[in-house]
């Protein structure tokens, strides 16, 4: 390895349902923001790294050249990225790659997402992404594989709707400490049952809205994080997996592949016990029962067991576990790649002590964040450490 | 309510409306032509299996994405199978509400166990249950074009 890697700033917009910015704009702000928190101008910055999510969202074909300039693109090495939903915690891989390798010290890593653009809603983009022969025909909506894997993975461990919707209530009660919130609200496991039912069992507070927002972090080498803060959070194990491209013939009891992208991680970052070493994560929650399904497959929760731990509290901010003390995709919104990167930012403020009212107890050391995507096939993780 | 009316707000000079004058002319590829051609001509459902490592596929395919091995044979499966998992439809792509609820099953196909296959389920909401039986219904001959809708649904 060239040299080890640090988060030194991070900076995020608002998420909003339709922001008047245009995705370039948001780009800015938030790069802008994480550039400003560590002290930096773009004159600082080696290299850019954009993540972003399919261009049929904002409508703007080659979206990684629309949004460059935004990102701090001009006249820099610069390099779009895009693994569906997992773009966002692959968006801090990709600006690794780059300073990991000591080809470059600093990286700006910018994620943005406009899916208002899309009309009368990003469902018509995402029916795009299924098979245009066997599947597109049947008029598919993206709800269908969330509603799939979510019966399946009740009826395999026996878990019931109403367990799995105290994720809901617990995700957008932390989010209303987090000042970029869309969907921060206090709410009751009723409420989530009694929400309108979109594709059983999948009612409307099971799902995180569409969004639009965007993300940024300053990445850098050992020395210059060392010189430019006291407080560096260290890119420690970073991991990546795909499953199956025929989606529908996936185990959809257990995402395998997001274990094989923890073990990548963990073995990367001498992580032996992940229950006792991972003090805090960011798991994917586009979808109430995916926290679950994603503690399980990161082997934070034995298989079917991760539904009591929430009944218990273990998960709350102030529980032995916090999962998503930052509100998740649930509360904070979802501008795809943008939550990713968002999740990111939440662990390296936790680790620094820096995330005011959501911070946890304890003064964790390690934590990780995660994010899934593609054809719900991919698994994207990342391992913080602080010291 | 339709999200379109809910996100629509008419404000001057804050948006305006554009597409992608896009359409496409698909090709079925090597393996899905065999297989829609046997649903159109014969009514017959074609799967595969990997010489190699033995992965079954449905519907057929000329290559194994696990070992990377060219499968060249195909055979018949009866298309019938069991429910993997489902889900009751509610909504329209549009957020209207659909006058009657579509349920969708993933169906786990006999003669091609590592294969799962998703597609709409002629049976009422309160019916569907996990593990249950199903076969497909077909369009008349005449009617079939050689896409997937040629199968209209599967039901108990």
């Amino acid at each position: 390895m060239g040299q080890r890697v640090a988060i030194i700033g991070a900076g995020m917009t608002k998420f909003v349902r339709r922001a008047q910015e245009t995705g370039k704009e948001l780009a800015w702000q938030a790069a802008k923001a994480a550039l400003d928190s560590c002290g930096l101008t773009l004159k600082d910055i080696d290299c850019v790294s954009l993540g972003t999510a399919p261009d049929a969202f904002d409508g703007v074909h080659m979206k990684g050249e629309y949004l460059s300039d935004g990102s701090g693109g001009w006249r820099k090495p610069y390099i779009r990225h895009f693994v569906g939903g997992g773009t966002g915690v692959f968006a801090p891989i990709h600006g690794w790659f780059h300073v990991a390798s000591g080809v470059f010290d600093t990286c700006l890593v910018v994620c943005s997402e406009k899916m208002s653009s899309c009309h009368p809603h990003p469902q018509g983009a995402f029916k795009t992404i299924f098979d245009h022969t066997t599947e597109q025909p049947l008029d598919p909506t993206l709800i269908w594989i969330f509603a799939l894997e979510y019966n399946r993975y009740m009826q395999t461990y026996g878990i019931s709707k109403r367990d799995i919707a105290l994720v809901s209530v617990k995700n957008k009660k932390n989010a209303m400490d987090h000042p970029a919130a869309q969907l921060p609200m206090e709410i009751t496991v009723d409420d989530v049952l009694n929400s309108e039912l979109l594709a059983w069992p999948v009612n409307r507070l099971d799902i995180s809205p569409a969004s639009d927002g965007a993300a940024a972090i300053v990445l850098a080498g050992e020395r210059t994080a060392r010189r430019l803060t006291d407080k560096p959070v260290w890119i420690e194990g970073v991991g990546w997996n795909l499953d199956t491209a025929y989606w529908a013939t996936r185990d959809l009891s257990y995402p395998r592949y997001v274990e094989k992208a923890a073990r990548m991680a963990y073995e990367m970052a001498g992580i032996k016990e992940p229950k006792k070493e991972i003090e805090i994560a960011e798991p994917y929650d586009p979808f109430t029962y995916k926290e679950l399904h994603h503690m399980e497959g990161l082997l934070l929760a034995d298989r079917g067991e991760a539904p009591q731990l929430l009944v218990d509290g273990v998960t709350q901010r102030d529980g032995d576990r916090p999962m998503c003390p930052s509100g998740g995709a649930l509360g904070v919104g979802n501008p795809i790649s943008a939550t990713g990167l968002m999740k990111v930012i939440e662990i390296f403020l936790q680790l620094r002590g820096e995330a005011g009212k959501r911070q946890v107890p304890g003064n964790p050391t390690c934590g990780l964040a995660q994010a899934w995507g593609d054809l719900m096939q991919v698994g994207t993780v990342i391992v913080l450490k602080n010291r | 309510m339709a999200l379109s009316e809910r996100i629509d707000r008419n404000v001057d000079l804050t948006h305006f409306e554009g597409k992608i004058p896009v359409s496409y002319v698909y090709t079925y590829g090597l393996g899905l032509e065999k297989f829609f051609r046997a649903i159109k001509d014969k009514g017959e459902f074609l799967a595969s299996k990997c010489p190699e490592c033995g992965t079954t596929y449905f519907p057929c395919r000329i290559f194994c994405e696990r070992c990377f091995s060219e499968i060249s044979d195909t055979y018949k499966v009866p298309g019938t199978g069991r429910v993997e998992s489902f889900t009751v439809c509610h909504l329209n792509m549009d957020g209207t509400k659909k006058e009657t609820p579509q349920v969708v099953g993933l169906i786990r196909m006999d003669g091609a166990e590592d294969a799962t296959f998703v597609h709409l389920l002629d049976i009422s909401p309160s019916r569907a249950s996990i593990g249950m039986r199903v076969k497909p219904v077909l369009k008349p001959k005449k009617e079939r074009e050689g896409s997937i809708l040629d199968i209209i649904s599967f039901k108990p």
